[in-house]
């Protein structure tokens, strides 16, 4: 289990940012590369135990059993969809700096790009980096707090 | 000569820009902000007196695609009214810092007492249907926030809520019946003039006969009648202003005597050129003199000057409603004439009221007496502004009590109303015997022995005088000169309320006709019965206590409560603590709506299904259907949740087959995530526990319901939808690339065309978790719960999941759109 969850986590959240990025053309999108990372947290959660990502990973010490939200992983999941809420908000919000209707989105492709060629920068892509965050934020706190019950 | 918008937006913001700096303000001037409210109120009554004179109506730009405006409609009755209420302001701000000194919770006072001014300029002015609710029900919202001043009084918290409960009530039928009148005016005067009331005034004629068409006359009417009914304490929901005397004083003044309770006479005034006609008469003449005689006895029973005083103004409110009633000019004349004078003599009454309670420590009418010998200034104002209100001649009250009496005297003149044709004079008669009465007993506190147990009264302080005064001043310059304040002020306020109006005229009777007869009745009666007045007061009383049904307070108090109990054992029952009971209540409710809603729009109709299902499709619903069917049979949880998954998998399967990769995706990924929690929580249920038959069939039904809602759902969904992609779905198709520059329409559409949906369900992803962080943190505190079997704990555990799977539904509705 924990060998193969050394070799597919990593796949999968490569796979996961890849959906997040390639969204906007190819199936794939924010929400979806969210949920997707979650499942590969939701793996190391399986394979090594809930304080894993704490101690083994992080290198802090855990005082064990006092309560769900005892993990600083678990505030940071909270900050991360609240930031990822700001997010979304406040590129929905810069469209009204230009006097555009709120949550306009735009697109600037960029050429001459190395190895891409030409790259597109969609505005789009900041919302969507909000939902990706809120998705991972909140899905993350739910099965942390849920699995240490 | 028109308004000018600038000043009269200053006038009605400045006191809520006032009221939201008091805090700071407070906390460098301390008590003496007091003065400062005088300095904005009389700020706001200076800019409102630059646009005397003035008419018409001056607009903000609000919800231009709703034609919803902040509209202004300046004119001598709503700048009467204005600086009614600014002039009032400033005086009770200026008595304010004595009489409230050493108070705790001042910034809230004077913040409150601050809006409050705002919103009664703004209702007084504004002429936008929707303005006016909005600043009506701000009035309604600072009176509760001021009678509840004394938050640790039991009593004061009672009133306030039912000041709330029946004014903001009584302004839900208002918002009604200003709805409708803007939909009539939407239909016959353009759309422009929907919410328009300045327009609608113009045309009164047009609107009324549109209205009696529609049938919507008397419904309008009576849905005004009742908002305004409730705002100016009409009987029979009168009772809330006796209660609301739990407020401080200066608040009683301002508040429930001067300006807030006159919104509603001032709104009949109004609406009084458009709504005219017989049946206003028989409303607003009927409820008004019964409103005036019936509160005039509750006075004279009244056993606290605050009480009488309330009392009083609640039967003068009936007065001036009465006068609107009345159809002829003179009803209008008496409306208008009236407000003004009840304003300058009341508000100074309560003042006095207050210097009394103040300095003499008691309130109980028992207990004072011979008051001219320590407050002799007080004295002189009470003289001038008691037999006001008794409407003996030459003070200013008797004019407008004469012209109530000439007005209802007309009436049978106007109108075929047979009997009523004497009743209403001799009511009005039989009514304003009892206001002499309270009204001598109030002046009586002054003169005659002192009695040996009133303590030490002091020396009331200059600011508490002072305002009190001016008003008296005021008064006695009316009583003397009427004629000039008609010129001034009536007279434009009478145009606005009239239908015919003309030069008004008032001065003292010069020879015989039959209101003076009425006049000199009334008088001669009250002093003859006031010898009498101990054993009117008891007798009343009595009569109230033999018999509680007549007392409006005791049917409030018996619905009140009996509702409350209704409420309390209703959410025993629904709200139980147990996850099923939720889980079934919230179900079979959202069946039984849904279903409802598609009967009564006639959504269905018998259809023929076209079933175009290819062989994969059909082998990958098979399993599914197997699945689900074996999910009902599984043996453990375990099983069954691993059962469950093979229904999602063939979904997703499914959604691949009809070329819907993103669903796909995102339905495998969401239906491992739910495995992975549903494993996690499933330890916490108890294994197997013993469920009696009837449960088990009431699940098998609301499964059964549900499963009907959705499916009818989907067929009266996608049924409704023309052959081919919609118009939507080719305009996102082409949009996608050139409008969102992203080859995935999916994607483009939720983060571009419908980024606000998105943004919606985000909001609801943190919500959940937010709240499922809160449940299981919190869980471990508060287990007082009386539900607290083993059964209902794990229950209350699996809320987690539930809600969970309930986020996950979410955006992935979304992508389906």
């Amino acid at each position: 289990m924990r060998t193969t969850a050394r070799a597919i986590v990593p796949i999968v959240l490569v796979v996961a940012i890849s959906l997040f990025v390639e969204g906007h053309n190819l199936p794939g999108g924010g929400f979806i590369g969210g949920v997707l990372t979650v499942t590969a947290f939701g793996i190391v959660y399986m394979a090594f135990g809930l304080d894993f990502l704490e101690r083994g990973v992080l290198g802090r010490e855990v005082d064990p059993g006092k309560g769900p939200s005892r993990d600083r992983v678990v505030l940071a999941y909270r900050r991360l969809f609240a930031y990822g809420f700001a997010i979304a908000v406040v590129s929905g919000l810069a469209p009204l700096v230009f006097e555009r209707p709120f949550l306009t989105q735009t697109f600037v492709m960029l050429e001459g790009v190395p190895i891409y060629d030409h790259l597109e920068v969609a505005s789009a892509l900041a919302f969507d980096f909000g939902v990706y965050c809120v998705v991972v934020g909140g899905l993350l706190t739910i099965l942390s707090v849920v699995g240490a019950e | 000569m028109s308004p000018d918008l600038a000043v009269v937006v200053a006038a009605v913001a400045l006191p809520f820009v006032a009221a939201a700096l008091t805090p700071l303000v407070f906390r460098v001037f301390g008590e003496r902000t007091g003065f400062l409210g005088t300095a904005v109120a009389l700020a706001s009554f200076g800019l409102l007196a630059t646009q005397y004179g003035t008419e018409g109506s001056v607009a903000l730009e609000w919800i231009p695609s709703l034609n919803v405006a902040l509209r202004f409609y300046v004119d001598g009755w709503a700048l009467l009214f204005a600086m009614l209420a600014t002039g009032i302001g400033a005086l009770v701000f200026t008595y304010s810092p004595a009489y409230m000194h050493g108070q705790a919770g001042l910034p809230r006072y004077y913040a409150a007492l601050l809006a409050f001014m705002g919103s009664i300029v703004g209702v007084a002015l504004a002429a936008d249907l929707i303005a006016i609710f909005l600043f009506w029900e701000l009035t309604s919202l600072a009176s509760f926030v001021l009678i509840g001043y004394y938050t640790a009084d039991d009593s004061s918290q009672y009133a306030a809520r039912m000041a709330m409960f029946i004014t903001v009530g009584g302004g839900l039928f208002l918002l009604v019946g200003l709805l409708l009148l803007s939909i009539v005016a939407g239909d016959v005067l353009g759309p422009g003039a929907a919410f328009d009331l300045a327009t609608m005034l113009e045309n009164p004629d047009t609107m009324r006969s549109a209205l009696r068409e529609r049938g919507l006359f008397i419904p309008v009417l009576g849905l005004l009648a009742i908002g305004a009914g409730t705002k100016s304490a009409q009987v029979p929901v009168h009772f809330w202003l006796p209660n609301a005397m739990a407020a401080p004083t200066p608040v009683s003044a301002f508040l429930h005597s001067a300006t807030m309770v006159k919104v509603g006479v001032y709104f009949i005034g109004r609406v009084r050129p458009m709504l005219v006609g017989e049946e206003w008469l028989f409303l607003f003449a009927t409820l008004g003199l019964t409103t005036m005689t019936v509160c005039a006895i509750m006075a004279v029973a009244a056993t606290d000057i605050k009480e009488l005083l309330a009392y009083s103004t609640a039967s003068h409110l009936g007065l001036m409603v009465a006068g609107f009633g009345f159809t002829s000019v003179y009803g209008a004349e008496t409306g208008v004439f009236h407000l003004l004078n009840h304003a300058l003599f009341k508000a100074a009454l309560f003042l006095v009221a207050g210097i009394v309670a103040h300095e003499a420590g008691t309130r109980e009418i028992e207990e004072l007496g011979g008051l001219r010998h320590d407050l002799p200034v007080t004295a002189a104002i009470t003289g001038v502004v008691a037999l006001s209100m008794a409407g003996i001649p030459p003070f200013n009250g008797f004019y407008s009590k004469e012209l109530l009496f000439e007005a209802a005297v007309e009436a049978s003149h106007h109108h075929e109303i047979g009997v009523l044709g004497w009743l209403y004079p001799a009511v009005a008669v039989f009514g304003s015997i009892f206001t002499v009465l309270y009204s001598l007993r109030f002046l009586s506190l002054f003169v005659g022995e002192r009695p040996d147990a009133l303590g030490h009264v002091h020396r009331p302080p200059v600011s508490l005088l002072a305002p009190p005064a001016v008003l008296a001043l005021l008064a006695a310059a009316v009583s003397v000169d009427p004629q000039r304040a008609v010129d001034l002020i009536v007279q434009s306020g009478l145009e606005a309320t009239a239908v015919d109006p003309h030069a008004m005229h008032v001065g003292l009777p010069t020879s015989y006709s039959t209101p003076v007869g009425m006049s000199a009745v009334t008088i001669g009666a009250g002093v003859l019965a006031y010898p009498a007045y101990g054993r009117i007061h008891d007798g009343v009383r009595a009569g109230l206590e033999a018999v509680p049904p007549i007392r409006a307070n005791w049917w409030y108090d018996r619905v009140v409560e009996g509702l409350s109990d209704e409420g309390r054992a209703f959410a025993e029952w629904v709200h139980n603590g147990h996850l099923r009971t939720y889980a079934t209540w919230t179900l079979a409710a959202t069946c039984a709506l849904a279903l409802t809603g598609f009967v009564a729009a006639g959504a269905i109709v018998p259809t023929t299904m076209g079933l175009e299902v290819t062989v994969p499709i059909a082998l990958v619903l098979l399993v599914a259907v197997i699945g689900a069917v074996a999910v009902a049979r599984a043996d453990t949880h375990i099983a069954g949740i691993l059962t469950l998954s093979i229904l999602g998998f063939m979904i997703a399967i499914f959604y691949i087959l009809a070329s819907a990769p993103d669903l796909a995706l995102t339905q495998l990924v969401v239906e491992t995530l739910v495995l992975v929690i549903f494993l996690l929580v499933v330890e916490e249920i108890p294994e197997r526990y013993e469920i009696e038959v009837g449960r088990v069939a009431r699940d098998a039904a609301l499964s059964v319901a549900v499963g009907a809602t959705v499916f009818v759902t989907i067929l009266v969904t996608t049924d409704a939808r023309p052959d081919g992609p919609t118009e939507i779905a080719r305009a996102y198709a082409e949009q996608a690339v050139p409008g969102g520059g992203g080859t995935n329409i999916v994607n483009v559409t939720l983060v571009d065309f419908r980024g606000f949906d998105t943004l919606g369900e985000l909001a609801v992803i943190a919500l959940a978790s937010i709240s499922i962080l809160t449940l299981i943190v919190m869980r471990g505190r508060g287990d007082a719960s009386p539900a607290g079997d083993d059964g209902s704990r794990a229950d209350s555990t699996d809320d987690g999941p539930t809600a969970d799977a309930g986020t996950d539904g979410g955006p992935s509705g979304g992508e389906d759109a």
